[in-house]
């Protein structure tokens, strides 16, 4: 049995976030049929599933906290039909904080989802308007206890950093409030300009700019000095945890390069060496499902170049680096002679290092993370 | 022999030689409009989109005229560039008469008169033709006084026409036929033809282009080319038509092609002259000079992996191009490459252009220079084609650099402008005198290598465009020069060296350095960029290290398009050469070339 992650996209928001690219639709008159559709979909495909054992779930989107107690485990019973699931499988689900209440996570809870993201983003109340959010922050404590009281020992806390507004200031305070709630996990996310968001039409428009490079470097620095003071670890460039179990194993599954199969619109799949995804668009999804048919929309068989130089830029990204048997077993050849010069000349500049049989970023390689996977 | 014509036409850029051509050629019916692309006679591309003449060519049109009498002309088309002066004689030679096209609303250029002249050494029937008369901005009065002053003939003699429209085309070709004499020879004698140009088919190998002189050239003869010594035997010969019409034979007269199984252009030269093997003529038609690079420089493949590549690239390239030299060179720091001998800039710019675009190289063109002859203390002297062979100081008795003898030809109020561009780049003025009121030639000698670098460009600039240049090679003058070294972190970048005079080394340094800087981009390491004469650092400039390059957000199954965008940033950098650890993007080995901020 294979390793593999099975992702879930719930396209609904109440509203859109101006720097998100993630597809979603702030109309929710068709969730009920979504939900319907979601489960052909499961059903349809359980084929592509008999050789894998899922260690994770994750529902991501979109909110998936938006689905009623009956849509969640009417889809999470349809997983459970149709695919072997893991015993201790981490099973997450994103929430936005303003949709949650001591109820909805009890029953979210007895669903089976045993890992909660929050999408906090800031702690304070002015940049989480600017940045269009719809929760406030005394819903975020109010609803991390009641998720504490329903039983989740395992949660995220999503922030934001590097955006316009921000401040070393505000960033240190939403840092430490973060940090007083004890999650098991934190993503601390810079911005990005994403192409097709709203976002960047008013950065076309000369409305907002990006922060600079040092300006980044700096709020990345300040997150991981804070985090790692007070025991969290930096495992990837983004995400910190409180102990190396309490890594996002799902994320864990596309940054080690193992396959996933997602469901929904705009959802991608891996089997290692095909990636495809299906539209993103809900009416096609919900059109082409309805005909009993797959929305398969983009698809891509990877060269033997794509999946190396892929596994090698991923797994850079981790603080581990790249484990040098690992990439042997899967490629026939070992790192160091597929890339020799690349790898003596990243050396010689202390970007790169061996460390405990893995290749992996120096501190002064960190955050040039891209520049030195170009190398490969 | 009586009713033939040969001529050609001489014009400035952009005065309508293209454009008169296709309107002869359908005048006389040799192609009709359906046929017709604009310009027929430019064939590259690269010609085509430049819009100027880098080959020469010849074309045929069989012509009845009103009186019924049959007429053959032959049109040979120029080279319209100062780099391609030697060709333009040898097709200059192969006529009997010019056109001289002079636009109504330019006037008479550098380039237009210098090849006049040439046209008038070669005794050839010169016919004078305004062209543009229908434009607003003609000044039809004006520009025939200085016709008139220029070649001494009546204004009545002067032809008006708009090759555009038409206009004017029918007495153009009348004054061809009256004008224009036959062509003379003694068809009896021994085989004299001369080759004013050579293509490369990849099926025949080598087509000269050829005018009998005497005797005739016919299929079956061996033949030996007198300047290389070679020996062929005649395959075909033919007019040029829009396509190659093979005939029975080329008489005395006559201009048409010579197929002879040469397979290498190398061995038939512009300028030659073709005899038999047996009774030929023995001495040579005058006027055959080997031509010679003046500008050379470094080609290197981006990807030392591509040399080969690249050698082939070039093995087909001077197919068609006999004029560009190259040898293999070493550079430290750019690996195995070429170093490439050109007539001018243009050349190397079209040849880099062609290596790009029709041999799909990625190459880095170092900068170019001229050729400097040096006598070291041992009384040897060498030629140094690369400033990187340069020797050492100390061992330098004589150090000389080529100048040229330069016309420029500019309205009066620009005369200021020039004199300080031509001071700042070490020239001297040997005289000035006016063709007219409103037109002064300015005689300059200069060192070849300050009009290598940016001199026209911003001759160009300077004079709204209206100044034209016009130069040949005149010796070697001994030079207070330098060389300047660029050194990226610490290590000399061998095809950055450039030779400079002495008083501008600090000011060409700084210069540099500073381009160097906006040009090299940010990198994991900060890269130091320094401009030394011999041990002596004169100028220092540095590029910061790379903060922060990374993706925020890598989760999410779309690894596609992260991957995709990873490699946008790879392709990036293929494009950019690396030395040693020092990524430099190929712009950088051009940047000391312009030195102006």
């Amino acid at each position: 049995m294979e390793t593999a992650g099975l992702y879930l996209h719930i396209p609904f928001c109440h509203a859109k976030c101006e720097y998100c690219d993630f597809y979603s639709i702030t109309v929710l008159d068709q969730m009920e049929q979504f939900c319907r559709m979601l489960e052909k979909e499961l059903q349809l495909r359980a084929a592509e599933g008999q050789t894998y054992q899922f260690e994770t779930i994750f529902l991501g989107g979109g909110t998936p906290s938006l689905l009623s107690e009956k849509q969640l485990s009417g889809i999470l019973e349809t997983v459970y039909r149709y695919y072997r699931i893991a015993p201790d499988a981490e099973i997450t689900m994103e929430s936005n904080p303003g949709t949650l209440d001591a109820a909805k996570l009890k029953a979210i809870r007895k669903a089976g989802i045993n890992r909660l993201s929050m999408g906090v983003q800031s702690f304070q109340p002015a940049e989480l308007q600017a940045l269009g959010r719809i929760h406030s922050v005394a819903e975020v404590l109010e609803n991390f206890g009641n998720a504490r009281a329903a039983g989740f020992g395992n949660i995220n806390l999503d922030l934001m950093t590097a955006f316009p507004g921000i401040t070393p200031d505000s960033f240190q305070k939403s840092l430490e409030q973060a940090l007083a709630l004890q999650p098991e996990h934190l993503s601390c996310y810079t911005l990005i300009f994403e192409p097709n968001t709203v976002l960047y039409k008013r950065m076309q428009l000369g409305e907002v700019s990006p922060l600079g490079e040092e300006e980044e470097a700096g709020y990345y620095e300040q997150a991981r000095i804070l985090l790692e003071a007070n025991d969290y670890q930096q495992y990837e460039i983004s995400n910190f945890s409180r102990g190396a179990k309490r890594v996002c194993r799902h994320n864990l599954i596309y940054w080690r390069h193992y396959p996933y199969l997602g469901f929904g619109p705009s959802a991608h799949s891996f089997d290692g060496r095909r990636r495809f995804a299906n539209q993103r668009s809900l009416m096609v999804y919900l059109k082409k499902l309805g005909a009993g048919q797959l929305a398969v929309d983009f698809e891509e068989q990877l060269t033997d170049q794509q999946r190396m130089f892929e596994y090698i830029f991923l797994n850079l990204r981790l603080r581990s680096g790249i484990p040098l048997a690992d990439f042997e077993a899967r490629f026939g050849t070992s790192l160091d002679a597929a890339f020799p010069q690349s790898i003596r000349e990243l050396r010689e500049s202390s970007l790169i290092e061996y460390q405990e049989g893995h290749l992996r970023l120096t501190s002064q390689g960190w955050l040039l993370a891209d520049s030195v996977a170009a190398r490969f | 022999m009586q009713n033939i014509r040969n001529f050609c036409i001489i014009a400035h850029i952009d005065h309508g030689k293209s454009t008169l051509a296709d309107r002869l050629l359908e005048f006389t019916g040799a192609l009709d409009n359906r046929q017709m692309q604009a310009q027929v006679l430019d064939s590259m591309d690269l010609e085509r989109e430049r819009g100027i003449t880098i080959k020469s060519h010849a074309i045929r049109m069989d012509y009845t005229a009103p009186d019924g009498q049959s007429y053959i002309f032959n049109l040979v088309d120029t080279p319209g560039h100062v780099d391609f002066a030697y060709e333009v004689s040898r097709s200059l030679a192969a006529a009997e008469g010019a056109l001289l096209l002079v636009d109504a609303a330019q006037g008479v250029e550098a380039q237009t008169i210098s090849t006049l002249y040439q046209a008038i050494d070669n005794d050839l029937v010169i016919i004078p033709v305004i062209n543009k008369i229908d434009l607003p901005s003609a000044e039809i009065e004006k520009v025939s006084q200085q016709i008139v002053d220029l070649i001494g003939c009546d204004a009545d003699e002067i032809l008006h026409a708009s090759a555009k429209s038409g206009l004017g085309i029918t007495e153009i070709v009348q004054a061809v036929i009256d004008r224009v004499p036959p062509p003379q020879g003694n068809p009896d004698g021994p085989l004299q033809a001369l080759i004013f140009d050579s293509q490369f088919d990849a099926y025949r190998g080598v087509i000269a282009l050829v005018k009998v002189f005497n005797g005739e050239l016919k299929p079956g003869q061996g033949i030996r080319f007198l300047a290389t010594g070679r020996d062929f035997e005649v395959e075909e010969v033919g007019s040029l038509l829009l396509k190659r019409v093979a005939q029975k034979s080329l008489a005395t007269g006559q201009v048409g092609y010579l197929i002879c199984g040469a397979k290498d252009v190398r061995n038939i030269k512009v300028g030659d002259t073709v005899t038999l093997t047996k009774n030929g003529a023995p001495e040579p038609l005058p006027g055959y000079r080997q031509v010679k690079p003046m500008v050379f420089a470094g080609i290197y493949p981006v990807d030392s992996q591509d040399f080969e590549d690249l050698r082939l690239a070039l093995e087909k390239l001077v197919l068609n191009d006999s004029s560009l030299l190259y040898e293999p060179e070493t550079s430290s720091a750019l690996g195995f490459g070429f170093r490439c001998g050109f007539l001018g800039l243009l050349h190397m710019e079209i040849v880099q252009e062609r290596l790009e675009r029709e041999f799909d190289q990625t190459i880095i063109v170092t900068t170019p220079n001229v050729i400097y002859r040096v006598t070291t203390t041992d009384g040897k002297v060498h030629m140094v084609d690369n400033p990187s062979r340069m020797p050492d100081p100390v061992r330098i008795e004589i150090l000389e650099e080529p100048y040229i003898d330069a016309h420029i030809i500019t309205p009066p109020e620009y005369i200021g402008n020039i004199m300080k561009l031509v001071t700042e780049k070490r020239g001297m003025l040997k005289n000035q005198s006016y063709l007219d009121p409103t037109r002064a030639d300015l005689h300059y000698h200069l060192p070849l290598a300050e009009v290598v670098f940016d001199f026209f460009d911003r001759l160009k600039s300077n004079t709204r465009g209206y100044a034209s240049l016009d130069y040949e090679f005149m010796g070697y003058r001994e030079s207070k020069l330098v060389k300047l070294d660029i050194l990226i972190n610490g290590e000399i970048l061998d095809a950055l060296s450039i030779i400079v005079h002495k008083d501008k080394a600090y000011e060409n340094g700084r210069l540099v350095c500073q381009k160097l800087r906006k040009i090299i981009p940010r990198q994991m390491f900060e890269v130091i960029i320094q401009a030394g004469i011999g041990n002596k650092i004169i100028a220092r400039e540095t590029v910061k290290a790379l903060r922060k390059n990374v993706l925020a957000k890598c989760y999410g199954g779309d690894i596609s398009r992260k991957r995709k965008l990873l490699e946008k940033q790879k392709e990036g950098k293929k494009r950019m050469k690396q030395v040693g650890r020092v990524e430099i993007p190929q712009e950088a080995f051009l940047a000391v070339l312009s030195t102006d901020e």
